[in-house]
């Protein structure tokens, strides 16, 4: 391996490369402006098989969505492993992972959400008043927008109009799904 | 999520629809192709709504549990005011 290669000091930035590609979708993080960012002296072969081992531990870290026990014990076998990593590199991966590991997972779940997501939410309260003709007086009733989207698509805006009643039941809905989360989230 | 705690509806919808029907499911997604272990819970919710016309459309979303503690919330805060107006 070379010399470059072993240091540490542009693997972080190697690792967020990789992390804004393999994760977050950005597009244009190709494996030659990479080298020629961060490894500018490693030819193109040597590199290669080096993004490769980087991108794949870094994947199994996320999917595995490992602890810090879990993380340990891995990058430990790593560096035990021939052809595997040095010891300073399993602690930069060790920092990169603390640091990335929760946008990591929330990109990850946005990635598995195929349905849309509730991006926003605003209401008003007004107060109805009728004609003096008309028998229903002071009718309040509840607008609320919902902002609604697909995963890179654009919004789509839904808006409710809702009376005190319709409220009410919607409100005792909510509460049953919180009774839910609830009994979900007790320790077994 | 964006929160409203001082509302302003400027709606973006020129429609207004009532809600006829909310349905709920509390889900786990437990693994997907790019990570097995996801492990994580979710509110899935199906709305059926009316417009003006009459016409019945279903509208579904996700949330996230911090999300639908948002909504919950939110729900109560305009509970509470409608019941006062």
């Amino acid at each position: 391996m070379a010399a470059e290669l072993e240091g540490s000091k542009s693997l972080s930035g190697l690792l967020s490369g990789l992390a804004q590609d393999t994760f977050y979708g950005h597009p244009g993080i190709t494996e030659e402006l990479l080298r020629s960012q961060l490894y500018p002296e490693v030819s193109p072969e040597e590199f290669r098989p080096f993004l490769m081992k980087m991108k794949g531990i870094l994947k199994s870290i996320a999917s595995a969505d490992m602890d810090f026990n879990q993380l340990e014990a891995f990058l430990t076998a790593q560096t035990k492993k021939q052809g595997g990593i040095t010891p300073e590199q399993a602690a930069v991966i060790s920092k990169f992972w603390k640091s990335h590991k929760t946008k990591i997972r929330e990109s990850l779940m946005n990635q598995s959400r195929w349905d849309s997501g509730l991006r926003g939410l605003s209401w008003r309260v007004d107060g109805k008043s009728q004609s003096r003709h008309s028998a229903q007086i002071h009718a309040p009733v509840a607008i609320m927008e919902l902002e609604i989207g697909k995963s890179g698509q654009e919004s789509e805006f839904l808006c409710l109009e809702f009376d005190e009643l319709k409220v009410n039941q919607v409100l005792k809905k909510l509460s049953e799904v919180e009774e839910s989360i609830s009994t979900l989230m007790q320790p077994a | 999520m964006e929160e409203s705690s001082e509302p302003q509806l400027d709606a973006k919808s020129k429609v207004t629809n009532q809600l006829i029907n909310f349905q709920w499911k509390l889900g786990m997604a437990v693994s997907s192709d790019s990570c097995r272990s996801l492990k994580y819970p979710y509110v899935a919710v199906m709305l059926k709504v009316a417009d003006h016309s009459g016409q019945v459309k279903n509208k579904s979303f996700e949330m996230t549990i911090p999300q639908f503690q948002n909504f919950y919330r939110q729900f109560k805060e305009i509970a509470a005011i409608i019941e006062t107006v």
